[in-house]
């Protein structure tokens, strides 16, 4: 019989090393920012236990490619994520 | 030099965007101003109804307004229109109007919404910008067209930055589109919320106006606070990409400069005719003679006739002043205007009378509220109190300095009132007559219903949150239980919703009418009922704007007073004229006195009742300052007890003969309060004593008196007390303490009090009620059961009370019972069903409850005999239960049941019933539940047994089919329901037992110590220990009262006064607030014949239910009510222990409370009505 297969979140944070200037990344994990594609915000689940308060960055960075961070602006720090 | 703002927000909702902004336009203009933005723009929703707010706060804010609407269009996407111009406001209006003209079409309320065509036809004065970010209008065909309508000057790509995910990219792609139009673009901030405090509401409301839960609703939240007001800075710097869309804003600003407050160019029908002057004059004098001259009766013949001569020369002075006030302030169209809809009611209730009934001699309507004072609308037919001999001065409702248009507000029969408002809408035509709109707002317990399920809470506790919270107070966080985040941000949420507009719903009565369509000045949309269409304002809208509103009120005692009359007419042959009655009668005054006025107009509450007791009315100028008395205004103002004083001295007098001087503040005031005996308890007298103490003129007397009743008014007040200091001592050298105190006694009264014009007319009715309900005794309480809801007491309480008067009320029967209620004669052995104190297992002896004082015995055909016996005839008038207080029955099968037992006689069994009607199983069963086939079938169970076997006949479109006579097995033997099932039936079908009362049933299986009985309080002596247990009647906590909740128990013998001081009600808030059976503990007072219960201990009434005894518990097993085996057998077979017995009889007690909870009457709740 064919095990279950486990379950697995997909598209969770990473962790990143973001080098920012006045909250606006130019450098994600060693590569150099080209351009701001675009920014949001996530202000959500406050109701919750899990509160979110991410601004999020979609970047073309160096080499063509395209990146989305967030800012943590609860918990801080600067993570990757695909959406 | 203050440099000018950078950007000027011109899209912007307030709380009148229904469930989605979340801030009153107070709120935004204040919060504007502090961060700095010099104009803002108010676009709610398909709607203006916070338009004339905002104009009036944004004056004291200093901000100036623009006006404005996000509309939806009908394929769903949205356009902001600003307003240029007054003909841009007319259009604004059209458009709005056109949006909302289908929204009844349907079963439930549509979504407003005008086709593209139709609003590009009303494009003249209105800048358009096209839409917000998620809705907006982004292709180009469309805005080519609203290029080819708005021009190139009056239409802007509107550019949003919301924080969400492509917002840069769909504002590169709007200003290319704006490039290749050539038109510019414009910045916005679609604000929701004046502060960031505020942006977790917006988010629930979403949830809410989805009817969904905040978890599943995230595709339609905003997903942040940037919908929060941000200062003109802030948004420069959100734009940085589209610097000139910001600088846009600015010029745009510039050109929108219409003024809402200056020029709607509003008039009312009449109001420019010359000749109106001239016209009111004479209908007045023609009248003169009729009212005062020799011919004129004077009612109260007790109090002699006064001289005619004098009275009509005291009139016709009257009149000449009040003509020549009218005739400066060009108000002679006003009073005709009145005067027409009195007309036309007078024609309306013609329609709607019999034309023979008794009714007849009724005026169609009366007057109310200060325009009672004015002898124009005595003689117009608008008031039905003579000025003269009342002593109503006129000030209060019309004076040189007034501005704006005084009120006159009219009281109608109910179904008068139905029938009037739209008989108006038709004689001034559908565009120029409406309904002034009202704005619910949320209160605790509906706040913590729907936002608690918003966040996902049970929805069990969020019930039971909901009930236990005071639903006119902020709930604070002991209203809920603690818990996880989601609780705690109920008590947020709920907290910052409350107050804020909930929906658009209908004034009770006010109507505009103009001589212009109104929908040039204020959008008007269709009402729930067909036909009726209402303006977007409110009545302080509208008043803002100079609308004359007429008040057509609708009023319950009116029309119960119509049915009482009638049905005396019916039962006893008499016909009523209720103003020709005697205004002195002893009876009618003594059951006043003693506070005999349950059911009665206005002074029937537990407060007057106790009040009655103490300031003892005498006469109808009594009457009027005891309807007065219980109210805000002169509570807050400190009147009451002082006035409670002075009248226990003033009573004493009369057998004394000392007389007796009331104290006075100072000299000046003793004129203007001696009726009062020195306290202001009328708002005219706020005036007054303005004006005599402090020198006001009657404009800045009126000023203050408008300050202290609109809700827009605290620095108002400050500015009035500053005058009225300086003027007390310059105009009565009032020394600056004296001044001071009499400045609190007039400032205190800043709540809601009644002119004494108006309580002149209520007393009126009052005094007319009571004389009904002792005279007519069964005739009045069947007027009140059929004209619920209305008044104080719950229909059960009504009828518990009459029995105790010896009113017999019988129950519900399918051969008997009409829809309505109804009077009947029958013998004393005929009474099945009802249940008098004697009957209900304890003695009338027992404490002064006057069994058969109020019964009316008639003999045979009719004839009036109050308190006679006419012999081996006697017969009792008595109420019969109508079958259309069965919840659940359809009253089109009750009606047609009715009506075909009046064709061919009684139904002889439940075969029979249901064979000759086409009534639907589910009436029939609730019908048999409720009693109404005990008479043909033995019992309720007996009948739902029958009922199942039974073949009914069939609806067909040309009659019913009868179903063919088939004969019923027989009946197996059921088991009879108990007493206390019978109760709880009886509640769960009707909400009405005629039978035994709760206490009745339970007091005998109650634990020693018995609490004591209502009657047993009267003999017990002030400052004893009791206890007493009892139905919850009324339960009132009014904001007067500090925190202290006054409860009203029922037993079966009467009433039981309760006050619960604060603390012990903070500690048993649950079960004040929510529980029907209570028990408590305390001390007595009895003070000038009132008696309370000063509550120290409030429980439960279950905990203190035994087990019955063996030869009752053997009755029954039954599901809704279950009990212990037999025998006291305990869990394992044995004989149950004590502590299993304890827990059987604490278990059943829960049960008979929890079975009660589902079913217990409404109780009377303070400033919310009737409430389970």
């Amino acid at each position: 019989m064919q095990a279950p297969l486990a379950g697995r979140a997909l598209g969770l944070p990473r962790a990143a090393g973001v080098r920012a200037r006045a909250g606006e990344p130019y450098e994600v994990d060693g590569l150099r920012v080209e351009a701001v594609r675009e920014s949001w915000l996530v202000e959500d689940r406050w109701w919750t236990e899990q509160s979110l308060r991410r601004r999020y960055w979609e970047l073309l960075c160096a080499g063509g490619r395209n990146l989305v961070v967030f800012h943590d602006l609860a918990g801080g720090g600067w993570f990757t994520q695909r959406v | 030099m203050a440099q000018t703002p950078p950007y000027v927000e011109l899209h912007c909702h307030s709380a009148y965007s229904f469930l989605d902004g979340v801030s009153l336009p107070d709120e935004l203009a204040y919060r504007a101003a502090a961060l700095g933005h010099g104009a803002l723009a108010l676009t709610d929703h398909n709607s203006v109804s916070g338009s004339m707010e905002l104009a009036q706060i944004a004056k004291d804010a200093m901000v100036r307004t623009i006006h404005g609407a996000e509309v939806d269009l009908s394929d769903g996407r949205h356009l902001t229109l600003l307003v240029e111009d007054a003909r841009g406001w007319r259009n604004l209006c059209r458009i709005l109007t056109r949006a909302h003209a289908h929204t009844r079409d349907g079963q439930a309320l549509g979504e407003p919404a005008i086709e593209l065509p139709a609003l590009l036809e009303h494009a003249q004065g209105l800048v358009c910008l096209t839409g917000c970010a998620e809705r907006g209008v982004r292709d180009e065909p469309t805005v080519r067209r609203l290029l080819d309508a708005f021009g190139p000057e009056r239409l802007r790509v509107e550019l949003q930055r919301p924080y969400a995910r492509h917002d840069r990219a769909r504002n590169r792609a709007l200003e290319g589109l704006a490039r290749r139009v050539g038109i510019r673009c414009v910045a916005t901030g679609d604000v929701h919320a004046h502060a960031a405090c505020r942006a977790e509401l917006q988010d629930a409301f979403v949830a809410l106006r989805h009817r969904t839960t905040l978890d599943a609703s995230e595709p339609l939240r905003r997903g942040n606070r940037s919908h929060v007001l941000s200062a003109p800075r802030a948004m420069a710097a959100r734009f940085a990409d589209h610097p000139h869309a910001v600088r846009e804003t600015l010029v745009l600003a510039e050109r929108l400069r219409f003024e809402l407050t200056r020029d709607l160019g509003y008039s009312y029908p009449g109001a420019e005719d010359a000749d109106a002057w001239r016209r009111l004059a004479e209908l007045c004098r023609s009248r003169l003679d009729e009212r005062y001259g020799s011919h004129a009766e004077r009612p109260g013949a007790a109090e002699g006739r006064r001289c005619a001569r004098a009275a009509l020369a005291q009139a016709e002075a009257r009149l000449a002043e009040e003509l020549a006030v009218i005739a400066r302030l060009g108000l002679a169209g006003f009073f005709l205007l009145h005067h027409e809809m009195l007309e036309l009611a007078r024609e309306v209730a013609c329609r709607v009378r019999d034309r023979d009934s008794a009714r007849t001699l009724l005026a169609p309507g009366r007057g109310r509220g200060s325009s009672v004072s004015s002898i124009v609308c005595y003689l117009t037919g608008l008031s039905h109190i003579d000025p003269i001999a009342n002593d109503l001065l006129l000030g209060r409702f019309l004076h040189e300095d007034l501005r704006g248009l005084p009120d006159i507000d009219l009281d109608f029969p109910r179904e008068i009132r139905e029938a009037l408002i739209p008989r108006v809408h038709e004689r001034f035509g559908g565009e120029r007559a409406a309904l002034v709109a009202a704005f619910p707002t949320f209160r605790a317990r509906g706040a913590i219903r729907e936002l608690g399920k918003a966040l996902g809470l049970p929805p069990a506790e969020l019930e039971r949150a909901a009930r236990t919270a005071d639903g006119w107070e902020r709930p604070g966080e002991h209203d809920l239980p603690e818990g996880s985040p989601r609780w705690r941000w109920l008590v947020r949420l709920v907290a910052q919703a409350y107050g804020l507009p909930r929906h658009l719903s209908q004034h009770p009565g006010g109507m505009i009418v103009s001589t212009r369509p109104l929908i040039d000045c204020c959008p008007t949309v269709p009402s729930a009922m067909a036909g009726r269409q209402m303006v977007q304002w409110d009545k302080d809208s509208c008043a803002d704007a100079g609308f004359l509103k007429i008040d057509l009120l609708g009023l319950g005692m009116l029309s119960a007073v119509e049915r009482c009359v009638d049905e005396i007419e019916r039962v006893r042959g008499e016909r009523i004229d209720l103003s020709r009655i005697p205004f002195d009668d002893a009876e009618t005054f003594a059951a006043i006195q003693r506070a005999d006025t349950v059911g009665v107009f206005q002074i029937e509450s537990r407060a007057q009742m106790q009040s009655l007791k103490r300031t003892r009315p005498r006469n109808l100028k009594d009457l009027t300052v005891q309807v007065a008395i219980v109210r805000p205004g002169p509570i807050q103002g400190g009147a009451v007890n002082p006035y409670v004083q002075r009248r226990a001295r003033v009573l004493a007098e009369g057998v004394g003969g000392i007389q007796y001087e009331p104290p006075y503040e100072h000299p000046a005031l003793r004129e203007v309060l001696a009726e009062t005996l020195g306290t202001v308890i009328f708002q005219d007298q706020v005036m007054q004593v303005s004006e005599a103490f402090a020198g006001f003129t009657p404009g800045e007397a009126d000023g203050l008196r408008r300050a202290m009743s609109r809700k827009r008014s605290q620095e108002a007040m400050a500015s009035h007390r500053e005058r009225f200091l300086a003027g007390a001592a310059r105009h009565s050298g009032a020394e600056p303490q004296t001044a001071q105190r009499v400045w609190e006694m007039v400032s205190g009264f800043a709540g809601f009090g009644f002119p004494k014009a108006h309580a002149t007319a209520f007393g009126l009715l009052a005094y007319q009620s009571t004389w009904l309900r002792v005279h007519y005794g069964p005739e009045f309480l069947c007027a009140l059961l059929n004209e619920q809801p209305m008044g104080f007491y719950a229909p059960d309480s009504l009828v518990h009370e009459a029995q105790r008067r010896g009113i017999p009320v019988l129950g519900l029967d399918v051969n008997a019972s009409g829809v309505q209620c109804s009077v009947e004669l029958f013998h004393e052995d005929a009474r099945r069903g009802s249940v008098s104190p004697s009957e209900g297992g304890v003695r009338a002896a027992e404490g002064g409850v006057r069994a058969a004082e109020g019964g009316v015995r008639v003999a045979k055909g009719g004839v009036h005999t109050p308190g006679g016996s006419v012999g081996a005839q006697n017969a009792t008038l008595g109420v019969r239960l109508g079958l259309g207080y069965v919840k659940g029955a359809a009253v089109q099968e009750v009606r047609a049941l009715v009506t075909e037992r009046e064709r061919a006689g009684a139904f002889r069994d439940v075969a029979d019933l249901a064979a000759r009607t086409a009534t639907s199983r589910p009436t029939l069963e609730r019908l048999a539940w409720s009693g109404a086939c005990d008479a043909i079938a033995g019992s309720r169970r007996e009948a739902l047994w029958q009922l199942g076997m039974a073949a009914p006949a069939a609806d067909l479109e040309d009659g019913v089919q009868m179903a063919l006579p088939i004969e019923l097995p027989a009946t197996p033997r059921l088991r009879a329901l108990d007493r206390w099932q019978r109760l709880l039936a009886d509640y769960a079908t009707s909400g009405v037992t005629a039978s035994d009362h709760a206490m009745a049933i339970l007091r005998p299986r109650l634990s020693a110590p018995l609490p004591s009985t209502s009657a047993q309080l009267a003999r017990m002596p002030d400052g004893c220990s009791v206890t007493v247990a009892g139905l919850v009647i009324a339960r009132q906590r009014p904001g007067t009262a500090k925190g202290t909740m006054f409860l009203l128990f029922e037993d079966e013998w009467g009433a039981i006064n309760l006050i619960v001081p604060k603390g012990i009600y903070e500690s048993r808030r649950a079960l004040a607030r929510a529980e029907p059976l209570l028990l408590a503990r305390g001390r007595l007072e009895r003070r000038e014949g009132v008696t309370n219960v000063l509550v120290r201990e409030l429980e439960p009434l279950e905990r203190h239910v035994v087990a019955e005894q063996d030869g009752e518990r053997q009755t029954a097993s039954v599901g809704r009510l279950p009990r212990r085996d037999p025998g006291g057998v305990g869990k394992d077979g044995q004989p149950a222990s004590a502590d299993e017995e304890h827990e059987a009889e604490a278990s059943e007690g829960a049960r008979m409370a929890a079975n009660m909870r589902a079913v217990a009457p409404p109780v009377q709740s303070f400033a919310s009505g009737r409430r389970r």
